[in-house]
This record gives C-alpha cells, structure tokens and sequence, in this order.
C-alpha cells in the first residue's frame, strides 16, 4: 500500500519535473526567437543579407495555434502559466509522502512519545481535511470555468483545461494525504510503526 | 471581538501551532482560513475563494522562476562545477596560510553564483572541499564552520530564491534586488576570507601546509570554470541588461546548468530523475507556504492589521533605526528556529508595511533636484534658457536651496516630492530586503538548531558539532559586523543601483 502511493508520488513528480523541462525548452525557444527576429530586422542584416533576412523573417510553417515563424513565441506567458500550475500541483503528493514541509520541530522534541503521536495525528489529518477541502474546491473551481467557457486572452484555450489537468495532482494528494491520516491514527492506535516518518526537506 | 483583535490573536494562535510542529504552510492557511470563517461569520468566502486562489497562487508568472532556479541548483550540482570551482580556487589561495579554507569561501561564492540555495550550496561544497580540508591538516571544526559559513554564499549571491520571494511580498523588481545583492555578497566572501586568516593566526595548529601549484596548472584551473562564469553572466546579466525577464533568466540558468551537467557526463537519465523529484520536494514546500501565506495575508488584509500596526509604530515617533535593527534582531532570533523562506513569508506582510512608512533619509529631495539639474545642463538643456533665470537656478543651488518647480521646470526638471518619496520607499525596500536575506542567513549557521551545521557535520563524523559550533562563532561575527556596516552605510547596497 505504501508502496504504491510512494510510486504514484514519484510518478507524478516526474511528469511535473518533464512538464517543467519543456516550460524551459518553450522559454529559451521564445527568447531566441525574439532575439532571433530583432536581429534580422536590425541594420547589420537588413544592409548586407536583406533578401536572405526578409526571407527568414516571412518564413512561415503551419502550427496548432498559429504559423510556426522566427519571432517571439506568443503567449508563451500563458502556457509558461498553466504548465506551472499543473507543475506544483503535482509536486505536491510527493511532499507529502516524503515530509517534505517545513516544520519547526525543536520544541517538540521533549514531549513523550504518546504525546508526539497523537500530535502527528492531529496534524496529519488537518492536512488531509486541508487538501481534500484544496482538490474539491478546484474541481468546483473547474466547473465554473467550463460553464462560463473562458478562454485564454491570447492562445484562446479553454482556461478549465488547465484547472483540470491541476486537478489530477490535487486528487493525487488528496489521496496520498487521507491514507498517510489513516495510517497515523492505526499507528497510534497499535502502537506499532506502519510507515517510515519522512526525511527533512531539502531546500 | 472587533477585526483587529481577531488579527492580534491569530499571531500567537499561529506561532503556538507553528511551535507544535504544524508544518508552517499548514498552519498560516489554517490561521487564515479560519480568521476569515470568524470574520465573515461563516466559511462561505473562505470556500469560494480556494475555488480559484489555490490556481492563482501556483500559476504565477513571476512565482514560475522559483521552480526553474531550483532545478537550476540541482542540476548545478550535478556537474563536476563545484569540483571545477574548488580548484581554481586552490590553485591561487591554496599555499597561503588558511589557503584552503579560503579556496573553500571562494568556491562557494562561485557556486553560489550558479546555485540560489543555501542547502544545496553547502551539502555540494562540502562533498566537494571536505576531504581536501582534512587532507591538508585543517582542524575538524574550522572545516566544518568554514564550510557552512561559505553555504550561505549560496543565497547571498544572485540568483537568489529567497530574494525572488521578498520582490514579489514586498512588489519591488528582482533585477534590482538581485544587483543590490551583488556587493553585499562580494563583501561577506571578502569578510569570510578575512576571518579565516585571523583564525589561522589565533589557532595556529588548526591549519596544514599545502605546497604552491604551479602557474601553468593554475591558468588550466582557471579555463575550467568559464561554463560557471558564462551561465552567471546570462542570467544576472540577460535580466538586469533588460534582455529578458527574470523568469526567462531562470529557465536559460537551468537550461545552461543542465547542459553543463550533461557535457560533463553528470546529468543521465537516473540523475534527471533525481533531480525532478528534488525540485518537487522543494518546490511543493515553497507553494505550500505560498499559498499558506496567500491565505494568512488575505485574512490580516481584512481584519488591517498590517495598517493599523504601521500607523501604530510611526504614532510612537521611535527613530526608524531603533525599529530596524528590533525587526532584525527578531529574524536572528527566529532564524534559529525557522528555515529562511518560512521566516521571510511569515513576517515580511507585517513588517515591509512598518518599514516602508519609515524615513531612514535614503532619499535626499533638494540634492536629488540639484543632480537631476546639473544633469540635463550637461545635456545642453540650458541652450535656449533665459540668462536671467539661470543666474537664478545657479544662484539657488550654490546656497544649497531648492529650485523653485517653475524654474527647475525650465531645464524640463519636475521633480516632485511624491516622484521623490517613492524613490526613497523602492531603495527602503531594497535596502531592508538585502539586510533581512543577511540575518536569516545568519539563523541557518546559529548554534545551537542552525540547518546547514548539521548539514555539513554529518558529513564529517569525526568532529564533534560542539566544535562546529565554536568555530562558526568567528564567522558569524564577520556577518554581525558587516550587517552593521550595511546599516551604517545604505549605500553599499544601494550603490549598484540606477
């Protein structure tokens, strides 16, 4: 059990690392374009190669949302967007799973062992009513936007594709949360460790 | 209860939940969200705005550079950089007395750089510089200390996470901030290398002799470290040169730092791995608190506490200075419980407001107008002025007085006192947010919790950390004094700026 929800967290830690990875790629790929494009169009090109700058700059490919060109990437802001939302959305589970967060753990390090776990549960299972309270919102945060059908100022996409593709990482870690809850009060109820407590985060 | 007593009290209700362990992103949503369930009288508002903030709050634009600043760092660490860095560094200072120490603080520096974590700054340094320390005869504790103190370089120098966070808390550019960084790092690496040549010369026996490296080795050393020296360059350069926006800096600094990785046969598929899941771990806690922060600060903006305590703090007619250094003092203190980022998203929505209502004189109207006239007469704006009021202007400013608008307004100068106040509150901003990074990081060397120490002394298990701890002294008096220097003088910081 365990086991799988340590898998799902890492799973989904890779795609948002790969979706992050290709924010990267469209970032860099836009600025130089831009740069690319401010190049042709300055003296050094337009005195010496003009034919070859002008054919470079009406260079045009068919593209999903408009001819693929050597300029700027429009609305690269807001695919940078919400590709970051789906990011962190699905970083989230493994935080979780991993105890990540960041906790002040000094003063607790004197109270006894029973006191420590029936803390852990109460902290574990606010974290899990905050972050079921976090994925159900969205999901009605998400109808809203369906029903009202907004779009983007730019690219024109639906804003709710974003929200719901948001809402996988935050289902994930809905569910991550709830089981680590369950298992934090079985633990403290049998007395026994069930799963290992996480590592501190690195920062 | 009126609303600023339901304020007051969410203080010390957040700080106690924050005691018991809560992580601290939890406990400020908690704090806020319940805060607003009083206020309001129900949790209607609080529901109907986590249908939108949550999303908000993570697909910020300008929060996107924290997520790609830490791949960055990851991927910097990967790269036989800080390895490159080392021992450039050796090469020129390793003979010296203390020489290898100071490579050390030299390295760091460089890393920091590339690198905008203090943690990852110092786990990767030490890896690095640890064993040769010890090879070279330095004493256990001076290593370890000398070590933690350089980790700190990671988030001093640009680019920086936690600076990125205050510019978008306190609404100031990053460019700016990360160029007031740049001095004030410098000063802390030069202040580090000072304080090891008088630990050297205090202890004697706590450092060995390392023999010289030839020149020719050395010039190689040097080669070796221009893919650092190239991706600093782009970044810090690209976004202060107006190249491009400080997130496009970031994805170019982690695009850079990947290739380097990758060129240097580090970054493999298993490390990209390891790498994505490092940046999650570290991204989510920082959203977390984000969006924590979002929810607290949401609260306290209804309720006008932040306001309320401002006006309340400048109605006491304290010097502005006794104010400063009790808010700093504050952050050393905290920065021994607290990891940075948290300390900075849980009292700069209070503290930023106090500071920016007070005058620390940064900005002096009448020399401002005076500069801002001699300018555009050297611009030939006089040309075309009647003689007679020029004799006036010159007149004026050789006592030293203010020109009349009318007249200055002549030479196309209209400077107002507004336009003048808010330069002066953008270089308080400045100038605090450089002053706050220093003393929180200063938290993280502190004996006896601070995070790094125990970083870099599980690397080391021969030493003992109380040894650590009294070595680290030494360098947390070189930060103490140079704190002060930058409160004495704000213009070290502010030099840097336009």
């Amino acid at each position: 059990m365990h086991r799988f929800f340590l898998v799902l967290s890492k799973g989904m830690a890779y795609v948002g690392g790969a979706v992050l990875s290709a924010l990267v790629g469209i970032v860099v790929l836009s600025i130089l374009g831009r740069e690319l494009n401010g190049l042709l169009h300055a003296d050094l090109f337009q005195n010496n190669m003009k034919g070859l700058a002008d054919w470079l700059i009406g260079f045009r490919i068919p593209g999903i949302w408009g001819d693929i060109r050597i300029g700027p990437f429009n609305g690269d802001y807001e695919i940078v967007e919400a590709g970051m939302a789906f990011t962190i959305f699905s970083f989230l589970p493994l935080a979780h799973i991993a105890g990540a967060h960041a906790t002040v753990d000094i003063f607790t390090q004197r109270i006894s062992d029973r006191q420590n776990r029936i803390l852990t549960v109460l902290i574990d299972v606010a974290f899990a009513a905050v972050l079921v309270i976090i994925a159900l919102q969205l999901f009605q945060g998400t109808l809203s936007k369906f029903q009202r059908g907004q779009t983007t100022f730019l690219l024109q996409f639906p804003v709710w594709w974003a929200y719901a593709l948001s809402l996988v990482g935050a289902v994930i870690a809905a569910m991550v949360s709830v089981y680590l809850a369950l298992m934090r009060i079985a633990e403290a109820f049998t007395g026994r460790h069930l799963i290992p407590t996480g590592a501190g985060a690195d920062h | 209860m009126s609303n600023i007593e339901i304020g007051l009290w969410s203080f010390p209700a957040l700080m106690l939940a924050i005691f018991l362990r809560v992580p601290i992103g939890l406990a400020m949503f908690l704090a806020g969200f319940i805060g607003l369930g009083i206020v309001h009288g129900g949790f209607d508002i609080a529901m109907a705005k986590l249908k939108s903030e949550t999303f908000t709050t993570f697909s910020s634009y300008s929060l996107s550079i924290v997520p790609m600043f830490l791949l960055m760092g990851h991927f910097a660490t990967l790269g036989g950089m800080s390895q490159a860095l080392f021992k450039a560094a050796e090469g020129w200072l390793g003979h010296r007395r203390g020489g290898v120490a100071m490579a050390a603080i030299g390295a760091c520096a460089g890393f920091g750089a590339i690198c905008g974590s203090s943690l990852a700054t110092a786990a990767t340094m030490g890896r690095t510089a640890l064993p040769e320390l010890r090879k070279y005869g330095y004493s256990g504790g001076f290593s370890t200390a000398t070590l933690a103190a350089g980790g700190t370089l990671g988030i001093l120098i640009p680019p920086s996470v936690v600076l990125v966070i205050y510019a978008i808390l306190a609404e100031q550019n990053i460019a700016k901030l990360f160029l007031a960084a740049i001095i004030p790092g410098m000063l802390a690496a030069v202040g580090y290398v000072i304080t090891i040549s008088i630990y050297v010369r205090l202890n004697p026996d706590s450092a060995g002799v390392k023999p010289p490296v030839p020149m020719g080795e050395r010039m190689r050393a040097i080669v070796d470290v221009w893919p650092v020296l190239l991706v600093f360059g782009l970044v810090v350069g690209g976004i202060y040169g107006g190249l491009f926006t400080p997130t496009e800096g970031a994805a170019v600094g982690a695009l850079g730092t990947g290739l380097i990785a990758f060129a240097n046969r580090g970054l493999d598929f298993k490390a990209l791995l390891g790498s994505f899941t490092a940046t999650a771990r570290s991204t989510a806690m920082i959203f977390f608190i984000v969006l924590g922060a979002a929810f607290y600060n949401g609260f306290l903006a209804v309720t006008q506490v932040p306001q309320t305590m401002a006006q309340w703090v400048l109605d006491q007619g304290y010097s502005p200075f006794t104010v400063l250094i009790i808010i700093l003092f504050f952050y050393l203190l905290l920065g021994c419980l607290m990891d940075s980022l948290s300390m900075i998203l849980l009292t700069i929505p209070i503290f930023y407001p106090i500071i920016s209502v007070l005058d620390f004189g940064l900005v002096d109207f009448i020399a401002m107008q005076h500069d801002m006239i001699r300018e555009a007469i050297a611009n030939g704006a006089a040309e075309g002025v009647a003689p007679d009021i020029m004799d006036q202007i010159k007149g004026l400013m050789a006592e030293g007085a203010e020109v009349p608008r009318k007249l200055s307004a002549e030479l196309g100068v209209r400077l107002t006192e507004a336009r003048a106040n808010a330069i002066g509150i953008e270089r308080t901003a400045i100038w605090f947010g450089i002053l706050v990074l220093i003393v929180v990081e200063v938290g993280l060397i502190t004996p006896p919790v601070g995070m790094i120490l125990f970083i870099i002394n599980a690397m080391d298990r021969s030493t003992p950390i109380v040894q650590t701890y009294k070595a680290v002294l030494y360098f947390i008096s070189s930060d103490l004094i140079r704190v002060a220097l930058l409160v004495l003088f704000p213009a070290i910081t502010l030099f840097l700026l336009p």
